[in-house]
């Protein structure tokens, strides 16, 4: 029952580094929060504050992308070496993907292609399949804080992106685009018929075909989503938003 | 708004080949609208005179300082108005901070000439004494932030700040062969204000004031420098892209039209301090 | 040649009425204000205008080191470049740094350390730079409150924020952060940058004469004039966001006012207005579309029930399921979006089995 009775009541506070958010020697201090002397919790970012049952989190409002495993995510190859690709996936690391990982080479060893196929592809070969600059989507294989990740870019939903255009939001907003259980961006398709992909590094990508204006207003939705990520009511006011917009627009 | 950096790749390309060729734009404006310009100037008590410019997102921050020199000997009863700028890291993730890059001394030697072949400044006035001492005027101009068409910012910046610059008078003393102060402090005479519109171009199409994305896309660019008669003052041609002679005159139409109505909008005889 | 109107000098520092010649008292600071997130390219930013100082300051990273040879495997650098603009200071400035600005550089670089958490950012890099648009004495320690306002800004963890100020002696009287004249014909001057969070001092540097009381007084003074700004920069890091929040709230109340309206228009449900007729095409592609997150979200439950904590969570969702019919609150939805964060979560429901 303490659990619920937490989350039910919401603290919309917002805290700053250096600020002693708890005294209660009961709590444990869980993200961007650490104890210091005399039971004092102190926050390490600036964000909201947020007490889980005997945790006590701080929710920053900015910030880079930590890979973690399984995370889908957009990244854009920055340089190449003989063995393997380099990308920028928006972290302080670059990702690598080796071309095992990314070229399907038989149906046996599909997904995760490092398991020995029946024949052998030349590495060089396989390293002139994609360009400089090239976006893809890719799943972290592993990840940790202090290694560069490895990626994939075989399996659902995976691979280069061939269309449409890629926008950017603080990673820690993510969470807000997609809304609960994908309410948000559930919405944002609906209303604007344009196809959505988010990435969990701060990276969209957005395929509106030949809908030019509800893929502008798609943006500028998205925008507004950023700059109100710390606010509640906001799936209301983006429906509200959008519907306005459309009339001003002459969208149909 | 868009992830854009060094490496761009064809798909950032073709989207806005695409939209342009459509006669559409990434931030929603026509192929030849400005971005919204804002000034603020005397922001720095220490400079002679400054400005802080916004097109758009992009910010130049410019400041006059002046000093007392020797002339050039080709033209002994003339001043000096040299233009600096400086690209600081602050600007963008893909500036490094050291010596002046490339890019950085053209730009000023840009604005430069946009200055000095108008008839902007009253050299003749910047005189002391012929021969021995004549102003030098610093410009220096510091982008902050970099959101494409930093050509067109910094020659804002840098009249806005000529404008509203203060300099004390000095007189000549014979004894002591240097140049002193009069007692007074004044403006500078600003006879013509000079005005630079830059034209990107992708593949076919030419549009006016590139945003970050296209800058980084675009094939090439010319910045015009237009003076108030409505004379083209000064151009130059960045990047690789090869223009025909019709389409030089086409925009350099186009060029004296746009500068117009910004001249006009900016109003920029409003900064000119009032003694 | 020197410029023409030289920099009056004048050793008179106090008003006849024993205040300073701006009308402050001894242990008054500057008037003091700042601002974030100015700089839309950087992770990070701030401007800081403290008595005349301007200063514009601006943070990139953790990102990859250059050149290479200067990363550390064990931990993170910070590097920090304080750059005085040309037309900063009275006689114009060349625009190459000098060794003073190296100095400072290594100064607040030194002073900003203690409080980041360097160790978790192995062969990376945290750029911080400083560029001063007008200097008005202070200048080292209005930067270093530039730089923490920055780095709080761009979501770098943060042990506690820092306060620049500066104390010193004019005319035998202690007094805080001096202005650009008092610096100047003042007989001492000590900057310090205080951690709010201990009151420890990260920065310590002194030029001149003063007896061990006056230190005191001095130090007293400092922690005190700290507080001041302390409190602004908090306004500022805080405001950025409240003034939306408060905005977002009269949105919405706007909405619900208009709510019984809009269904009056139109009284499907956002799910519904997907015209299949017109666009059969887009309809199939959106079909896909929607499930990509609610697959993405039985993932995280897979997880969690890889974990073995499968009952609590049922029993959790449906308690909490329950409450939210009862109360309907959209906040709660919220609370609960706002961390779609694992961890906690997975740790949550590991104290709730425990309890």
């Amino acid at each position: 029952m303490e659990i619920i009775e937490s989350i039910e009541t919401p603290t919309r506070e917002i805290v700053t580094p250096g600020m002693v958010i708890s005294t209660d020697p009961e709590l444990i201090p869980g993200r961007g929060a650490i104890r210091e002397k005399n039971n004092e919790i102190i926050s390490l970012f600036v964000g909201l504050k947020e007490i889980r049952g005997k945790y006590i989190n701080v929710v920053p409002l900015n910030g880079l992308y930590n890979p973690q495993l399984g995370d889908k995510i957009i990244g854009r190859i920055i340089a190449k070496t003989p063995v393997k690709y380099l990308l920028n996936i928006n972290s302080k690391y670059l990702g690598i993907l080796k071309p095992l990982d990314a070229f399907k080479r038989n149906t046996r060893n599909r997904g995760y292609g490092k398991s020995v196929g029946t024949y052998r592809v030349k590495d060089d070969d396989l390293m002139q399949k994609l360009k400089m600059g090239d976006l893809l989507i890719c799943k972290v294989l592993s990840g940790d804080r202090l290694n560069e990740p490895e990626l994939t870019s075989l399996g659902q939903d995976l691979g280069q992106i061939k269309d449409g255009i890629i926008i950017h939001v603080p990673p820690p907003k993510i969470p807000r685009i997609i809304g609960k259980k994908g309410s948000m961006i559930t919405l944002l398709k609906n209303l604007l018929h344009c196809k959505v992909f988010v990435a969990q590094n701060g990276r969209i990508l957005i395929q509106g075909g030949k809908k030019f204006k509800h893929e502008r207003l798609l943006i500028d939705a998205i925008h507004k989503i950023e700059k109100e990520a710390h606010t509640s009511g906001l799936t209301d006011r983006i429906k509200n938003y959008i519907i306005k917009e459309k009339k001003k627009r002459g969208i149909e | 708004m868009i992830d854009v950096n060094q490496v761009v790749s064809s798909l950032e390309r073709n989207y806005i080949l695409k939209l342009l060729k459509e006669g559409k734009r990434i931030d929603g404006r026509d192929l030849f609208e400005l971005r919204e310009v804002k000034i603020k100037t005397n922001f720095s008590p220490k400079a002679e005179g400054s400005a802080d410019v916004f097109l758009g997102d992009t910010r130049v921050m410019c400041g006059i300082k002046y000093d007392i020199g020797k002339p050039y000997s080709d033209n002994p009863d003339k001043g000096v108005c040299t233009v600096m700028s400086e690209y600081v890291p602050i600007a963008s993730p893909m500036f490094e901070s050291g010596p002046p890059r490339e890019d950085s001394i053209q730009l000023a030697r840009v604005v430069d000439r946009g200055i000095r072949h108008t008839n902007c400044l009253e050299y003749h006035e910047l005189c002391v004494e012929p021969g021995k001492a004549v102003y030098i005027l610093f410009v220096d101009c510091y982008m902050m932030d970099y959101f494409g068409n930093l050509t067109d910012a910094a020659a804002i910046a840098a009249i806005a700040a000529l404008l509203s610059a203060k300099i004390p008078g000095a007189k000549w003393d014979s004894e002591k062969e240097e140049a002193v102060w009069d007692g007074t402090i004044k403006p500078l005479t600003i006879h013509e204000i000079p005005l630079s519109i830059t034209f990107g171009r992708v593949g076919d199409v030419i549009f006016v004031d590139p945003y970050l994305p296209e800058e980084l896309i675009m094939d090439g660019s010319i910045a015009f420098a237009v003076d108030e008669k409505k004379q083209i003052t000064s151009i130059q041609k960045y990047g690789s892209a090869t223009w025909t002679v019709e389409e030089i005159m086409e925009i350099s139409q186009k060029a004296i039209e746009i500068s117009d109505d910004l001249r006009a909008k900016l109003n920029l005889r409003q900064y000119t301090p009032k003694i | 040649m020197p410029v023409l109107v030289p920099e009056p000098h004048d050793p008179v520092c106090f008003r006849k009425d024993g205040k300073r010649l701006d009308g402050r008292d001894v242990d008054e600071p500057r008037p003091f204000s700042c601002e974030v997130g100015v700089i839309k390219n950087a992770q990070g930013s701030s401007v800081v205008r403290h008595g005349g100082n301007l200063i514009c300051c601006a943070v990139y990273g953790p990102r990859e080191v250059h050149p290479r040879h200067l990363a550390k495997p064990d931990r993170g650098i910070l590097r920090v470049y304080y750059r005085m603009a040309t037309f900063s200071v009275h006689d114009r400035k060349s625009p190459a740094p000098n060794r003073r600005d190296n100095e400072i550089s290594k100064v607040i670089r030194e002073a900003i350390e203690p409080v980041l958490f360097l160790e978790a950012y192995p062969d990376s890099q945290i750029e911080v730079f400083i560029q001063i648009m007008a200097a008005d004495g202070g200048t080292r320690c209005a930067s270093t409150t530039a730089a923490s306002l920055a780095l709080a800004d761009a979501g770098i963890p943060m042990r506690s924020m820092i306060v620049g100020i500066a104390a010193g002696k004019a005319q035998d009287k202690v007094i805080l952060d001096l202005g650009d004249k008092e610096d100047k014909v003042g007989q001492a001057d000590v900057p310090a940058v205080v951690v709010m969070k201990d009151k420890t001092i990260s920065l310590l540097q002194f030029d001149g004469e003063m007896s061990i009381e006056e230190m005191k007084l001095g130090f007293k003074y400092i922690l005190k004039g700290a507080e001041v700004i302390y409190q602004k920069q908090l306004e500022a890091l805080k405001g950025k966001y409240e003034a939306i929040q408060l905005q977002a709230q009269k949105e919405s109340e706007e909405y619900q006012k208009m709510v019984p309206k809009l269904t009056q228009e139109k009284p499907l449900p956002p799910s519904d207005t997907v015209v299949s007729e017109k666009i059969g095409e887009i309809k199939v592609n959106n079909d896909e579309e929607v499930q990509k997150p609610t697959k993405e979200l039985k993932k995280e439950h897979k997880k969690e029930t890889k974990k073995g904590t499968k009952k609590p969570t049922k029993k959790d969702i449906k308690k909490e399921t329950k409450k939210v019919t009862k109360k309907k609150t959209e906040e709660i939805a919220q609370k609960i979006n706002g961390t779609i964060e694992n961890d906690p979560k997975k740790e949550n429901d590991k104290g709730a089995k425990s309890k």
